[in-house]
């Protein structure tokens, strides 16, 4: 069965697998603050044992976020088209978005300490509306600017007025 | 755009006009009101006369100065293809709005401005805030000379020796006070707010029930806010159509004038209410890139420029067919969502409908509130397809043809997910093929007949049976 949110017409291009990498280092620092914190906060008012639940909950859904983020960053992947970026992505709430090169008004390259300390970049198109979310993250860099020059040029070259 | 435009010159000197020079009081007065009810209030000033009157004097003169410095420093001008104006005497500061980049064009008149015949003019550019194009004040004929300019060059013409005429023209449909006043009445926040304010009183009499007073401010204010703002804000709603576009007038107190030149509407939305419904009223909204506020500044997002507040089906059929001839909403086939949509809108999902031709894309929605998007395809920004945990169990999908901020809200909501999928790529497919057929980039038509002399008053055929049903 055809893929409905990959539309078999268009080969599609996944994005690098150093998302994951980013993401669940991400989800480490996060899970591992908070797992410290409920363990001394409920260690000392309510009891040891109930800190060390807490830790383990947590625990429990740092490996979870693990399994999840991986998925997610299988589903990612993006698609040009003559006339059109497609993105897709999303496993429990699936997203395909189309949008026309012509109605791009502006391109956003940008990559935080850790996506650059681990080489990888997110590509956004912006349109006239918010509503539209052609987001791309986890792009090697040259294919990040590869990607920004393109869709610059193809913008401009098909550009339609509002 | 880079000829000459020699009729120009005529009107406006290029070098950089000042605006009104009694811009200053009338954007300043409200300031004297605030000041004046401050050293009212304030009781060892009220018992001190003189001092109160220096106080007084102080504030105005200084406002006045303020005003006025601001004033002087205040320079519009015409560039061959831009209007530029610079502000500002601390921080300096030049915007260049490009006359292509212009949305649509508003005439506003505050109450205070009016009684000095005076008016602001308002140049809705996409992605900008409400106040981002705003320069106050002119004369109100003035306004209305650099409005036809502004227009006819946001068409991308020349400025042609017909730019006298027809300031004020041939109304295409008035909507009377009375049927506002009815349809603001029989809207759900006013019965809603009312009924629920009833009920307080109601229960605070006869229960002893004290606790509801609290309550009762904002539903008071519910029931009074939508009458003061439909019945004064869209008083006497003239809609009109000129050479430059449609043009909406309305108001009691503070007058606007809005025109939208052909080929900016990005999107309408049709609301019909529950009662609305029963009597045949329906409003009608256009999506207008930069119409709609930021979010930011405190305006509604939701806002757009009003095409119709209220009218029945005739006129509603009038006025679509001005923005876009040749579409007749009855013959486009609608697709009413699959059954098991109920699972997740038990009752709305019978109303859940979606259709398309080759000009719009058009979606129908809401069990209480009926709302009608309609998106132009060759206006379409992108399209989406989406799916949650629970749609995918029951093989349904989501598919959103977005539009810039406004209004309109094209979802089609709960499809078949095989349909919709197919839908997303017809849907690009319509797009790009409307995008390619829309001939020239500037003017794409929302006007039947290219402009003509008498074109406003001899095509008025269709609504005007609303002059008889007054």
């Amino acid at each position: 069965m055809d893929d409905l949110f990959a539309p078999s017409d268009v080969s599609w291009t996944p994005v690098s697998p150093k998302l994951a990498t980013v993401r669940r280092l991400n989800a480490a620092l996060m899970f591992g603050v908070a797992g410290i914190g409920a363990l001394v906060v409920l260690g000392l008012t309510v009891g040891w044992t109930y800190g060390v639940l807490a830790l383990v909950v947590l625990g429990a859904g740092f490996v979870w976020s693990w399994v999840l983020i991986g998925r997610n960053q299988r589903s990612w992947k993006y698609a040009e088209r003559d006339d059109e970026l497609l993105v897709s992505h999303g496993i429990m709430f699936r997203e395909l978005v189309v949008v026309p090169y012509g109605r791009m008004q502006f391109v956003d390259v940008t990559a935080g300490p850790l996506e650059r300390a681990y080489g990888i970049a997110t590509v956004e198109l912006h349109t006239a509306t918010p509503a539209t979310d052609a987001k791309i993250p986890g792009l090697h860099p040259d294919e990040a600017g590869r990607l920004r020059d393109r869709l610059s040029a193809l913008g401009q070259a098909q550009a339609w007025g509002l | 755009m880079t000829e000459p435009a020699p009729g120009q010159t005529a009107v406006v000197e290029q070098t950089g006009a000042r605006l009104h020079p009694l811009t200053p009081f009338v954007k300043g007065w409200g300031y004297f009101v605030v000041a004046a009810f401050a050293l009212v209030n304030n009781e060892g000033l009220r018992s001190n006369l003189e001092l109160a009157g220096i106080g007084l004097a102080v504030v105005l003169v200084g406002g006045i100065l303020l005003g006025a410095l601001s004033w002087w420093f205040t320079k519009w001008q015409l560039t061959d293809d831009a209007i530029r104006v610079d502000s500002g005497f601390l921080f300096r500061r030049t915007r260049i709005i490009r006359f292509d980049r212009i949305q649509a064009i508003d005439v506003a008149q505050p109450i205070v401005a009016r009684l000095f015949g005076m008016a602001e003019l308002r140049m809705d550019v996409a992605g900008g805030g409400k106040s981002d194009g705003k320069l106050s004040y002119f004369r109100y004929d003035e306004a209305g000379k650099l409005r036809t300019i502004l227009l006819v060059r946001a068409k991308g013409g020349r400025v042609a020796e017909q730019q006298e005429q027809q300031f004020e023209s041939e109304p295409l449909l008035v909507v009377p006070t009375s049927r506002l006043l009815g349809a603001t009445l029989l809207s759900s926040t006013v019965l809603g707010s009312a009924g629920a304010l009833i009920w307080l009183i109601v229960a605070t009499m006869v229960l002893d029930f004290h606790i509801g007073l609290f309550a009762a401010l904002p539903l008071a204010f519910g029931v009074v806010q939508p009458i003061w703002k439909q019945v004064v804000g869209n008083h006497g709603f003239t809609l009109s159509e000129t050479d430059h576009g449609l043009r909406t007038k309305r108001g009691l107190l503070d007058v606007q004038r809005q025109t939208v030149p052909p080929g900016r509407v990005q999107g309408l939305l049709i609301t019909e209410p529950l009662i609305w419904r029963l009597l045949g009223w329906a409003r009608v909204e256009l999506d207008i890139a930069g119409v709609a506020g930021n979010k930011e500044d405190g305006d509604d997002e939701r806002e757009g420029a009003q095409l119709l507040p209220v009218g029945d089906r005739g006129e509603v059929a009038g006025v679509l067919a001005r923005i876009l001839p040749g579409l007749d909403l009855a013959r486009i086939q609608m697709h009413v969502a699959p059954e098991r949509a109920k699972w997740l809108r038990p009752v709305g999902w019978r109303y859940l409908a979606y259709g398309a031709d080759d000009q719009v894309f058009v979606t129908v929605r809401g069990w209480v509130s009926r709302r009608t998007s309609i998106v132009l395809n060759h206006k379409t920004q992108s399209v989406r397809l989406e799916q949650g945990p629970l749609q995918r169990r029951l093989g349904l999908a989501n598919v959103h043809v977005d539009t810039p901020l406004g209004p309109t809200d094209a979802i089609a909501l709960h499809r078949d997910q095989f349909e919709a999928a197919a839908l997303v790529q017809a849907q690009a497919d319509r797009a790009r093929e409307a995008r390619r057929t829309a001939s020239a980039p500037a003017a794409v038509h929302t006007q039947p007949n290219p402009p003509s002399p008498d074109g406003s008053s001899s095509s008025a055929a269709s609504p005007a049976d609303d002059s008889s049903a007054r």
